[in-house]
């Protein structure tokens, strides 16, 4: 699969970390993980589902019939836990040079105001 | 089974029927948690949200996964170049015309045009800074101003861009209406750059026109050939660098975009066919282009579906055997 992963996908990907879940409990967690910027539809999601599961990063777990509906329950494979690991890193480095540059930024802001005053 | 159950299991039709089989229970009952209690009627918002669903894995099963995001690339590419064209009009539409020739006017500018292609740059600006929603609208606008334009000119008898420049406009717009929903930042902010860089070569471009600068002045004739060499190479580059990792969506772009390419190049193809094509010519030579590029891409379609089998799909996600 194609990195960095698109958003929709890491959320998906974040979501299984926890435990395995069924398609109406991803489409919420992902909603939650977000903050609600990202609301999957049920096309949306299994079509993603179908990816993930070829790229082998997420398998099916269980199937269970709930009030007469099905429902799949899917988990992050070894190799979705590496991808998703993998990922994180990137970001975090990302994250991390970005906040230093900004910290860097907001004290020169700070001593050219305090220079001026 | 309830109705909205009964109509949600009528939209899975886009699906193909083992996957229908496989999946489908688990769909509509997803759709069915989500539903607000009393509601009878799927929302159109379902309706497209499975209609796609059901086109990409229809797409899946026949090995072509790489087709939407070709589409998408294409449009990516198709936006740029429409708004780099219409950043060059803007151009001509502020140059003064050439009073000798007494062409009619729109105000002080050439022609009524300079309301598309202001639309086109606003469809590039929302598409760097407004939310989702309103840069598609805008994009919208602005292909449905495309399209408008030569009737309503006809209608109140005003100046309007040659059908050369209008057409290939048109054509871009419509692959550009494929552009991803969330795409990365440096590809929001692409087209107005390019814009602003395709204005500048306008205005040194225009600036050396001999005989006064309009619509059919000898140059200006010139730039949407250049355009289209510039998105043809552009576009092969791209194919050839995805091709190396096996990633055939740059095939599909340029298969895409080869009609608005050949559209763009018209009076070039129509002159080789005829010194100095006639509107005729050059009418036969567009719907030529219009049908070649399409029909290239449905044979491409047909016999990649016929290449690769049909994968066996789905298997069932649980045991894994195909049903």
């Amino acid at each position: 699969m194609d990195t960095p992963l698109r958003e929709p996908t890491y959320l998906i990907l974040t979501a299984l970390a926890g435990e395995p879940m069924h398609g109406y409990g991803l489409i919420g967690e992902v909603a939650a993980l977000s903050d609600g910027r990202v609301s999957l539809r049920p096309g949306t999601l299994y079509g993603a589902l179908d990816r993930l599961v070829d790229a082998g990063l997420v398998e099916v777990d269980r199937e269970e019939v709930v009030d007469g509906r099905l429902r799949r329950y899917y988990r992050l494979s070894p190799d979705g836990s590496g991808t998703l690991a993998a990922e994180t890193e990137r970001m975090r480095r990302n994250v991390e040079a970005a906040t230093t540059r900004l910290r860097q930024r907001a004290g020169t802001t700070t001593r050219l105001a305090g220079g001026l005053a | 089974m309830t109705e909205l159950e009964r109509r949600y299991l009528r939209l899975l039709w886009a699906y193909p029927a083992a996957y229908r089989r496989a999946r489908g229970a688990e769909i509509v009952g997803t759709y069915l948690d989500l539903a607000a209690p009393g509601r009878r009627w799927p929302t159109p918002a379902d309706a497209v949200d499975l209609a796609r669903g059901g086109l990409a894995a229809r797409l899946r099963a026949a090995g072509a996964t790489d087709l939407l995001p070709g589409v998408r690339l294409a449009a990516a590419l198709a936006f740029v170049t429409a708004t780099a064209l219409a950043a060059i009009w803007t151009v001509l539409e502020v140059q003064p015309p050439n009073p000798e020739f007494d062409l009619p006017t729109f105000g002080q500018l050439h022609s009524v045009g300079v309301v598309v292609w202001a639309a086109w740059l606003l469809a590039a600006l929302a598409y760097a800074l407004a939310p989702h929603r309103v840069a598609r609208a805008t994009r919208w606008a602005a292909v449905l101003l495309t399209a408008l334009v030569t009737p309503v000119a006809a209608l109140a008898g005003l100046p309007r861009p040659p059908l050369l420049l209008l057409v290939p406009q048109l054509v871009l717009g419509l692959v550009a209406l494929g552009l991803p929903r969330r795409p990365p930042v440096w590809a929001r902010v692409a087209p107005l750059l390019v814009a602003a860089l395709a204005a500048a070569v306008g205005v040194h471009w225009f600036g050396r026109e001999v005989f006064g600068t309009d619509y059919y002045g000898f140059l200006v004739l010139q730039a949407p050939v250049v355009v289209a060499v510039v998105l043809l190479l552009a576009t092969i580059v791209l194919a050839l660098d995805r091709a190396r990792r096996r990633d055939f969506r740059g095939g599909w772009a340029l298969l895409i975009l080869l009609t608005p390419i050949g559209l763009l190049a018209v009076r070039e193809l129509a002159g080789s066919v005829e010194r100095n094509p006639d509107w005729a010519t050059l009418a036969a030579t567009a719907a030529a282009v219009g049908l070649l590029g399409p029909g290239l891409l449905l044979a491409a379609l047909t016999a990649r579906l016929q290449v690769l089998p049909e994968r066996p799909t789905p298997p069932c996600p649980t045991c894994g055997s195909s049903r």
